[in-house]
C-alpha cells in the first residue's frame, strides 16, 4: 500500500493554484423547514409546522494549503427561544497530494453520513431520522489525518485521529427510564480522564469512476468513566460498515446506500436508585446496533424536467437496544418511502412517510414535507 | 552461505512482487487523463448533485472546494482539476 502512496505522487503533479498569502472568506447557509403529521393508534393525531432550522458556514481559506471549516447550528426550541450549536470548527493544513492534518471540534468520518453527508444529502428525508443510525459516534475534540489517494484504478480514502472521547454516564439519582447509566457523551470539551480515544475511517472505492464506496470506520476508547472512580476503565468499541452506489442504467439512476453499527461498552455495575426493586446494583451486556439500507430511483434521462428531477426512495432501518438497561427499549423497526422533487440542484423538496413498529408500543404513522435549501 | 543465497533469493522475490504490485498501483492514464469536467459528475454524484458551475464565482469555488476536499477526501489532483473546471465554466 505504502508503494502505491509514493507511485501515486511521483506521476501526479501539484496542480493547485499558487495564491499564498490570499485570504478567502464565504459564508454559505442552509435551512430547513417542515411541516409533520402523527398518527399513533390510541392518541390523537397531531399536525405540526415544525420552526424552521438555519445552518452558517463560515469558510477561511487562509492559504493555499491553511483552511478553516466551521459551522454553526440556529435550533428553535419548543418554548420559541433560539440557541446557537456549534457544528464544527476545525482547522485543516494540507501536506501533499494524499495528506492533511486536522485539529479542533470536527464529525468523524464514521458510517456513511458522519462528516461527509448531510440534511441535504440525505434522499431519504429527514422528518424522522432512520432509527438504525445516530446511535454512533458524534463530534470529537482531537487532531489528525486525513485524505485520499488513488491505487490503480481504484481509490482509497481514510482518516486517522486522536480525540478526547466519550465519558461514560453514571447516574445514581434518577428513577426509570429517564436513568442514562451506561450511555455515553461526546459533549465534553474537557476530557474526563487521562485517557484518549483513537478513531478511524478506511473508505475503498474499486471503480475507476468512484461510483461505488464501502468503507469500515469506528473508534476505541481504552477509559471511558471519571478519573479515580471504579468506571474509569470501562471502554468501548464504536464501528460502522457503510455502503454507498450510484449507477445510471439508461434513463434510470439508481442509488443504493446501507449502513450497520454496532456500539460495545464494556460492563459495569450501576446503581438503580427505585425503591421498588430488591437489588439495587445491577449490570448489564451494553452492546447495541442498527441498520438502515434503502434505495432510490430517479430517471435522469428524461427530457421532461420536472421528471428528470425527481427521485422516489424506499429505506428499511432497525434499532437494538442493550436488554436489561434502564434505558433500554425493545427494538424498534422502520419503513420509509420518500418522493423528492429537487427544484435546485441544491433544493430538495421532500415527501416523506416512515411506519415505526416497537413491540409492547402502538405504531406510528408518520407523514413529513421538508423543504431544504441552501444560500 | 547457504542463509546467505536463501536472503538473496527472498530479496529477489521480494523485489519482483513490489515491483508488480508497484505497477499493478501505476495510475493508469486513463485516470489521470481525466477531465475536470469529468471529475466533477463523478465525485459531486456520489453524494449530491453536481452543482451548476455558474452557482458561485471564482473565489467562492476556491473556498468551496477546499471545503469539498476535506469532506469528500478528495486528492489534491482531483479537487484541483474541479476547481479550474468550475471556474472555467461559470462564465456566461
Amino acid at each position: 500500500m505504502l508503494f502505491c502512496f509514493f507511485n501515486s505522487k511521483a506521476q501526479i503533479q501539484d496542480t493547485s493554484a499558487h495564491t499564498v498569502g490570499t485570504k478567502k472568506f464565504f459564508m454559505p447557509g442552509a435551512a430547513v423547514a417542515m411541516f409533520q403529521m402523527n398518527s399513533t393508534k390510541g392518541s390523537p393525531t397531531t399536525i405540526t409546522f415544525m420552526p424552521v432550522n438555519i445552518a452558517l458556514f463560515p469558510l477561511v481559506k487562509a492559504s493555499d494549503r491553511l483552511f478553516f471549516d466551521g459551522g454553526i447550528n440556529f435550533n428553535v426550541n419548543t418554548d420559541g427561544t433560539v440557541e446557537p450549536q456549534l457544528i464544527e470548527l476545525i482547522a485543516y493544513y494540507r501536506i501533499n497530494e494524499w495528506m492533511s492534518v486536522f485539529a479542533g471540534n470536527f464529525s468523524p468520518h464514521y458510517g456513511v453520513y458522519l462528516g461527509l453527508l448531510d440534511d441535504f444529502t440525505n434522499r431519504f428525508g429527514v422528518g424522522v431520522p432512520p432509527v438504525g443510525m445516530g446511535h454512533g459516534l458524534q463530534n470529537q475534540n482531537g487532531l489528525g489525518i486525513q485524505g485520499g489517494f488513488q491505487a490503480g484504478y481504484s481509490k482509497f480514502s481514510y482518516q486517522l485521529y486522536v480525540a478526547n472521547g466519550p465519558s461514560l454516564v453514571v447516574d445514581s439519582t434518577v428513577v426509570g427510564g429517564n436513568n442514562e447509566s451506561g450511555t455515553l457523551n461526546y459533549g465534553n470539551i474537557i476530557d474526563n480522564n487521562k485517557n484518549k480515544a483513537i478513531g478511524w475511517h478506511i473508505g475503498y472505492l474499486p471503480f475507476s469512476n468512484s461510483s461505488f464506496e464501502v468503507n469500515f470506520s469506528g473508534e476505541y476508547a481504552p477509559k471511558t468513566g471519571d478519573a479515580g472512580t471504579p468506571f474509569e476503565n470501562v471502554s468501548n468499541l464504536t464501528w460502522a460498515a457503510g455502503l454507498n452506489y450510484y449507477h445510471v442504467f439508461s434513463p434510470v439512476m439508481v442509488r443504493v446506500i446501507a449502513e450497520y453499527d454496532k456500539i460495545q461498552v464494556g460492563n459495569a455495575n450501576y446503581f438503580n436508585p427505585d425503591t421498588s426493586v430488591k437489588n439495587h446494583i445491577y449490570t448489564f451486556t451494553n452492546q447495541q446496533n442498527g441498520w438502515f439500507a434503502g434505495a432510490t430511483l430517479r430517471a435522469s434521462g428524461s427530457k421532461k424536467q420536472f421528471i428528470k428531477n425527481l427521485e422516489l426512495g424506499g429505506r428499511l432501518s432497525e434499532y437494538t437496544p442493550p436488554a436489561g438497561a434502564l434505558w433500554g427499549t425493545t427494538p424498534i423497526k422502520q419503513t420509509t418511502m420518500t418522493l423528492t422533487e429537487y427544484l435546485k440542484w441544491d433544493i430538495p423538496l421532500s415527501l416523506e412517510y416512515d411506519i415505526l413498529t416497537q413491540s409492547g408500543s402502538p405504531t406510528q404513522n408518520i407523514l413529513s414535507a421538508i423543504i431544504f435549501f441552501r444560500f | 552461505m547457504k542463509f546467505k543465497i536463501t536472503f538473496l533469493y527472498l530479496f529477489v522475490l521480494v523485489l519482483i512482487a513490489v515491483t508488480g504490485v508497484i505497477n499493478a498501483c501505476k495510475t493508469p492514464e486513463a485516470i489521470t487523463a481525466k477531465s475536470g469536467a469529468q471529475l466533477w459528475g463523478e465525485n459531486c454524484n456520489r453524494c449530491h448533485n453536481a452543482p451548476d458551475p455558474v452557482t458561485y464565482n471564482d473565489d467562492q469555488w476556491d473556498v468551496v472546494a477546499e471545503h469539498m476536499r476535506q469532506k469528500a477526501l478528495l486528492t489534491n489532483t482531483e479537487i484541483a482539476k474541479v476547481r479550474d473546471f468550475l471556474k472555467s465554466a461559470n462564465k456566461q
